[in-house]
């Protein structure tokens, strides 16, 4: 499900813009979206899930305009949605809330939805918990439901914020894994602030800062961006006020520095092979 | 199952299982009978209680509408605006279904959960007064004024409190609706402007007088039309069959508006 934005601009009351002449095409396949904090990925992901609506600009999933209520209602149909900041009823079950969303999906038959139902607690290691009610439930735990809730409708289209929040790493790894299986040919447009979730599973990759798009390739282009820009520097004095540091990592004979900059930080910093976190701190330094 | 059906029995399955729900209810009766409530005494002395099973039970409905409505309006404070409290909201608002079937079954759902206690202790006491009284008659009148009384002021009330906590926070709603409640019932209106014996007063004065030939314990009472010297009295013709029916009417139709209303509101929110 292939999706076109052009012009995308949303702005909330008081004239912020979080999306601002956003064009974007999305592919089949996993694709990773990366940004700050108040890049516009979340507002971005709303507007696709049909939950806010664009100030201007046109969008279209599947061939679906989602301007109109048709368009926005055919989407839906075939969306899996796991909002950034996930929230559950805490007085059903997992069960029950599955159960539930389900029904709003449009799983009216009985037998299948409880099947799937039971899949899914089984794909995110819940059966067991699965007639415990939410209030109970870690923020992993409601996490994991988030993630069942998402899959529930066997999607076309499948939206995640921020997914591995919450997640220890071995869930983490689980559910990246269980994402790239998913996508097939299906679209997963996964955001995260977790570079390497997306250097694990996407082969393309945007990255947005102030709601325009500043970067749209494979994720070895983004990683190719810091070529001859990622530096290390080993010293027991202060950082190095060039750059961007990467990582400070603590050496016998001081600490090690790794560094993006687009010329050598200190005269003693030798060059290294860049990785997709350079790449991203390189596309958001220009 | 429809997507109102679904909002409805979960929405009801949410709301039913809060303890607050029977505990609030419940206590606000142990309070009336405790400092007063002579009248739910009364329907079982033989020498204080109305003669006939009709006006003992419909006496009994204004009473356990009056007192329990309050409590009622106040555990639906939350229930529109909790999803987006509790963070559900973008999960649900994501799904194809619609936004107003998913309403219709929440304002049902929670409604009639809240209301179950109303109606155990309304009926459960309307049986206790059939059998002590020995008229079996009186259980089809607790009937009759339980569809024409109580169903359209709580779904009148459940509309606004629903609706209303999506201008203000639920417990302020709370205050003032309590604050409404006993202006609009407690003070005549000769003294100042209420809803009280209007079309669209949720306690049912129409149905009550018209419906039930209901003029109190003592027949003295009247519960619709026009008082001398009161302000709103356009709103209160001579009650009859026809302007009950009118008045219950009336109060379907504001809950609609209130619930459009609320739900109108949300979705320019969103936007």
């Amino acid at each position: 499900m292939r999706i076109e934005i052009s012009g995308l601009t949303k702005k909330y009351r008081g004239g912020v813009a979080a999306l601002d002449g956003l064009d974007l095409t999305v592919p089949t396949g996993m694709f990773g979206l990366l940004g700050a904090n108040g890049a516009g990925k979340t507002t971005l992901m709303r507007i696709l899930a049909g939950i806010v609506r664009p100030t201007s600009g046109a969008v279209a999933v599947g061939g679906h305009d989602i301007a109109t209520g048709a368009g926005r209602t055919a989407v839906q149909r075939t969306l899996g949605y796991l909002p950034q900041d996930l929230g559950v009823y805490p007085d059903l079950t997992a069960r029950q809330f599955l159960d539930y969303v389900a029904l709003l999906k449009g799983m009216d038959d009985r037998t299948t939805r409880r099947r799937r139902v039971g899949e899914l607690l089984e794909v995110v290691a819940l059966t067991e918990h699965a007639d415990r009610r939410l209030r109970g439930f870690s923020g992993g735990m409601r996490q994991r439901v988030g993630i069942a809730q998402a899959l529930l409708a066997d999607p076309q289209l499948l939206i995640v914020d921020e997914p591995t929040a919450g997640l220890d790493p071995e869930e983490r790894i689980r559910f990246r894994t269980l994402l790239s299986q998913f996508a097939g040919r299906r679209t997963v447009l996964l955001s995260t602030h977790i570079v390497d979730d997306i250097g694990q599973t996407c082969r393309e990759v945007a990255v947005l800062a102030k709601g325009r798009l500043i970067f749209r390739g494979t994720v070895e282009e983004l990683t190719r961006h810091a070529q001859g820009r990622v530096w290390s520097v080993v010293t027991d004095g202060p950082a190095p006020t060039e750059g961007t540091v990467v990582s400070a990592l603590p050496q016998d004979d001081g600490m090690r520095y790794r560094i993006v900059s687009p010329a050598a930080p200190s005269p003693e910093a030798r060059p290294v092979e860049p990785g997709l976190e350079d790449g991203y701190l390189a596309v958001m330094a220009r | 199952m429809t997507v109102f059906g679904a909002s409805l029995r979960y929405e009801f399955h949410m709301q039913v299982r809060k303890r607050s729900v029977w505990i609030v209810p419940a206590l606000i009766l142990v309070l009336f009978v405790l400092i007063g409530g002579s009248l739910l005494r009364d329907l079982f002395d033989p020498r204080e209680r109305a003669a006939d099973p009709r006006t003992a039970v419909v006496a009994l409905a204004v009473q356990i509408f009056g007192l329990l409505a309050i409590g009622f309006g106040g555990l639906l404070a939350d229930r529109f605006v909790r999803d987006d409290r509790l963070r559900v909201a973008p999960i649900l608002d994501a799904t194809p279904a619609s936004p107003g079937a998913r309403l219709l079954g929440k304002y049902l759902g929670t409604g009639a959960a809240t209301a179950i206690p109303i109606a155990v202790a309304y009926f459960g006491f309307a049986t206790a007064y059939a059998v002590d009284a020995g008229a079996p008659a009186a259980l089809g009148w607790a009937l009759a004024a339980f569809a024409a009384v109580f169903v359209p002021g709580l779904l009148f009330v459940a509309a606004f409190a629903l609706a209303v906590p999506m201008v203000m926070p639920a417990p302020l709603f709370r205050v003032l609706f309590v604050g409404y409640w006993l202006w609009g019932n407690v003070v005549s209106p000769d003294i100042m402007p209420t809803l009280a014996r209007t079309l669209i007063h949720p306690l049912g004065g129409y149905p009550l007088a018209a419906l039930f030939d209901f003029h109190g314990i003592d027949g003295q009472d009247t519960w619709a039309g026009p008082i001398p010297g009161a302000t709103l009295n356009f709103l209160r013709p001579d009650p009859t069959p026809a302007l009950a029916w009118l008045s219950i009417a009336l109060l379907l139709i504001l809950a609609a508006a209130a619930l459009a209303g609320g739900q109108a509101l949300r979705a320019r929110r969103l936007r």
